[in-house]
C-alpha cells in the first residue's frame, strides 16, 4: 500500500492549525549562545568525571538544556555529554547521584533517557545502561517524571 | 468518618449530580441515558431513566435551588430537565428542553452559574456555549466563547460573581473568560481578575510548565484564586495580582478532576485512584494528605509485601506476575492458588481512574464531604476532614520541593 500520503503537510492547508511557537515559551537564548554553552559545558563535565563527581556533572548538563527548534547541533552534543556520563557511572552510585538533582532535572535527565532510548541503534550506547537508569530514575521520581517527559513539548 | 462506598454500575461513570436535598442522584453510566438513583438507607436504587440524547451523556449538572438538570453529549446536544406534572396522571417528570447550542463537534462538559439563570457548555468545537433563557420563544440561546481557544475544551468552572468563568482545553491552557451576557446579568463589580468585562474578554491565561492537557479547573470559593490540573501530573494555583502561579509536580499519574473544600484547600483525583487533598494559601501550596487509607488492604485479601502504592502499580498486580514469571521462574498464572493471584486489586478504594470530584455537603464554612466516581462504577462519599498521611508519607517528602514562578 502506498502511504506516502502520511508524509504530506496537511497543516499548511489549515489557516487554524496550532503551531509550535504557541505551544511553549521559546528559549529566551541566542542558538550561537546555546551552541557555546554547550561545548562549554562538555569540558566541564570532563573535568568533573575526573573528580568522580557524577551528580556535579548531570547538573552541570541538566541545567539549561538546549530545546526548540534551531539548536540541534547544541542538541546532539548535550545528548553526547549526557551520554558518556551514563556510560561511566557505576551502577551503584546511580541512586546516589540521581537523590542530588533538583525536580527539574529528574524531568530534564527521563526526557534524555528517552530519547537515547529513541536513536537508531541506540547510538554509543548499550540499552542496558540506559534502562539501568530509568529504572533508578523511576524509582526515585516516580512515574510523573515519565508522564511529564511525554507532555512536555520543550523537546530536547 | 468511614468513606460510603456504593457500586452504581459495572461500567464507568461518566458523570454524576447529586439533587439539592441529596436523596437522588443523576449519573451516566456510560451510556446514552440519564439514570436517576434514589437513595434507599445505605443504597442507591435505579428509579429512572431521562433518555433524550442520541450518544454518549459526557456531562451532568444539578441545579441546587432551581432543581433543574442539564445534560451535555457528544451528540452535540444538551438538554434542560425540568420536573413537572405529567397532565393525565399528575406525577412528577423530568421534562426536556432542547438547547440550541449550535456546534459541530460533542458537547464535554456542563455547569449551572450560581444564580442559575445561565450554564456554560464546553464543547470539541473550540468553543464554549454561555447559554441563557429567553422567555418570549421559550427555549435556551446560546452565545459563543471562542476565543483565543485552539482546541476542545474540557472543563468550565463558574466564578461566584455569574460573570467569570473558567475554562481549561487541551491546547495546554488555562482561561478566565467573561461570559457577561447583558440581557441576563447585572454590571459586575470590579475583582482582581478585571473592571471593564464584555463578553469575551480574556482575563487571564495560563499554562503548567510541562506543559500538557488541562483537564479540569476551579475557581475557589472567594472566586479571587484559580486552581487547575494538568495531564503532566501537576495541579497549579493561580493568584493573579503578580500573577503568582504556584506548580505542584506530582511523582504519580495525573489528576484529572479537583474540587474546593475552603480558600486554603482543595482535593483532586485522578489515574491514582485516591482523592487527595492539597493546602496553602498565597505563601505556597502542597500535598496535605489522602482522603483514602491505602496503608493496608482494604479486604482480608492478602497483599504481596513490598509493595508501593506510591510507584503506581508498577510493583504491584500483573507487573509483579510477569517479573517473577521472568526473574524466578515462577508462574501463578493458572495455577489457582498463592496471593499474586488476588493482588491485582489496588489498595485504594476506587479501583480505577476517578474522573469526577464534587463537592457533597457543606456546612456553612467549607466543604466537610465530596463525592467522587470513576471508571470502575463506584460512588465514594468521602469525609474531607479525614486526611491521613499514613500511605503516601513517601510521596509528602518527594513532592517537598514548591516552585514559585
Amino acid at each position: 500500500m502506498d502511504i506516502n500520503f502520511r508524509k504530506i503537510d496537511i497543516d499548511v492547508y489549515d489557516e487554524d492549525a496550532i503551531h509550535e511557537s504557541e505551544i511553549y515559551e521559546a528559549d529566551p537564548r541566542d542558538p550561537g549562545q546555546v551552541l557555546n554553552e554547550a561545548k562549554q559545558k562538555q569540558s566541564g563535565v570532563r573535568a568533573l568525571l575526573a573528580r568522580n563527581d557524577v551528580a556535579g556533572a548531570l547538573k552541570t548538563v541538566l541545567e539549561g538544556a538546549p530545546f526548540g527548534p534551531g539548536a540541534d547541533e547544541a542538541k546532539s552534543i548535550t545528548l553526547q555529554t549526557l551520554l558518556t556520563i551514563l556510560n561511566s557511572t557505576k551502577s551503584t552510585d546511580i541512586s546516589g547521584a540521581i537523590k542530588q538533582l533538583t525536580q527539574d532535572d529528574h524531568d530534564t535527565l527521563m526526557k534524555y533517557l528517552y530519547k537515547g532510548m529513541a536513536m537508531p541503534g541506540w547510538g554509543d550506547i548499550s540499552g542496558s545502561v540506559l534502562l539501568g537508569w530509568h529504572e533508578k530514575l523511576t524509582e526515585i521520581a516516580g512515574t510523573g517524571c515519565i508522564v511529564r517527559t511525554m507532555t512536555d513539548r520543550r523537546i530536547v | 468518618m468511614a468513606p460510603e462506598v456504593s457500586s452504581l454500575a459495572q461500567t464507568p461513570v461518566t458523570a454524576h449530580a447529586f439533587s439539592p436535598d441529596r436523596t437522588q442522584l443523576a449519573a451516566s453510566l456510560n451510556s446514552n441515558g440519564v439514570q436517576i438513583f434514589s437513595r434507599s438507607g445505605a443504597d442507591w436504587i435505579p428509579s429512572e431513566t431521562l433518555s433524550e440524547h442520541d450518544k454518549l451523556i459526557t456531562s451532568i449538572d444539578w441545579a441546587p435551588n432551581t432543581n433543574r438538570i442539564v445534560t451535555a453529549s457528544q451528540d452535540r446536544n444538551a438538554y434542560v430537565w425540568q420536573e413537572t406534572p405529567d397532565l393525565e396522571t399528575g406525577k412528577l417528570i423530568w421534562k426536556p428542553t432542547l438547547v440550541v447550542l449550535r456546534i459541530n463537534r460533542a458537547a464535554t462538559y456542563v455547569r449551572w452559574s450560581p444564580k442559575e439563570d445561565k450554564f456554560a457548555v464546553a464543547s470539541g468545537a473550540r468553543a464554549i456555549c454561555i447559554c441563557s433563557f429567553d422567555s418570549e420563544n421559550n427555549w435556551w440561546v446560546s452565545k459563543q466563547l471562542k476565543k483565543p481557544i485552539r482546541s476542545t475544551v474540557l472543563s468550565v468552572d463558574w466564578h461566584p460573581n455569574n460573570v467569570l468563568l473558567a475554562a481549561g482545553s487541551a491546547d495546554m491552557k488555562a482561561r478566565v473568560f467573561s461570559a457577561y451576557i447583558k440581557e441576563v446579568d447585572e454590571r459586575p463589580a470590579p475583582s482582581v481578575w478585571g473592571s471593564k468585562l464584555p463578553f469575551n474578554t480574556l482575563c487571564g491565561e495560563y499554562s503548567s510548565p510541562s506543559g500538557g492537557w488541562v483537564h479540569s479547573v476551579g475557581f475557589s470559593p472567594s472566586g479571587d484564586v484559580l486552581a487547575f490540573v494538568s495531564h503532566d501530573s501537576s495541579i497549579n494555583v493561580v493568584y493573579p495580582g503578580g500573577p503568582t502561579v504556584y506548580s505542584v509536580r506530582m511523582p504519580t499519574l495525573p489528576l484529572v478532576t479537583l474540587a474546593w473544600l475552603s480558600e486554603n484547600s482543595l482535593v483532586a483525583a485522578g489515574h491514582d485512584c485516591q482523592p487527595l487533598v492539597f493546602l496553602g494559601s498565597e505563601g505556597g501550596w502542597q500535598l496535605g494528605g489522602s482522603l483514602d487509607d491505602t496503608s493496608g488492604p482494604k479486604t482480608e485479601a492478602a497483599r504481596p509485601m513490598g509493595s508501593s502504592p506510591v510507584v503506581g502499580r508498577l510493583k504491584a498486580g500483573a507487573f509483579a506476575t510477569f517479573r517473577d514469571a521472568d526473574s524466578r521462574g515462577q508462574s501463578t498464572l493458572g495455577s489457582g492458588s498463592g496471593s499474586s493471584t488476588t493482588d491485582t486489586k489496588l489498595l485504594t478504594l476506587h479501583q480505577n481512574t476517578i474522573t469526577s470530584v464534587r463537592p457533597y455537603e457543606h456546612d456553612g464554612v467549607q466543604v466537610t464531604k465530596v463525592s467522587t466516581t470513576g471508571v470502575d462504577g463506584m460512588l465514594v462519599v468521602w469525609d474531607a476532614n479525614d486526611v491521613t498521611t499514613g500511605g503516601i508519607n513517601t510521596l509528602t517528602g518527594k513532592v517537598g520541593g514548591m516552585q514559585l514562578r
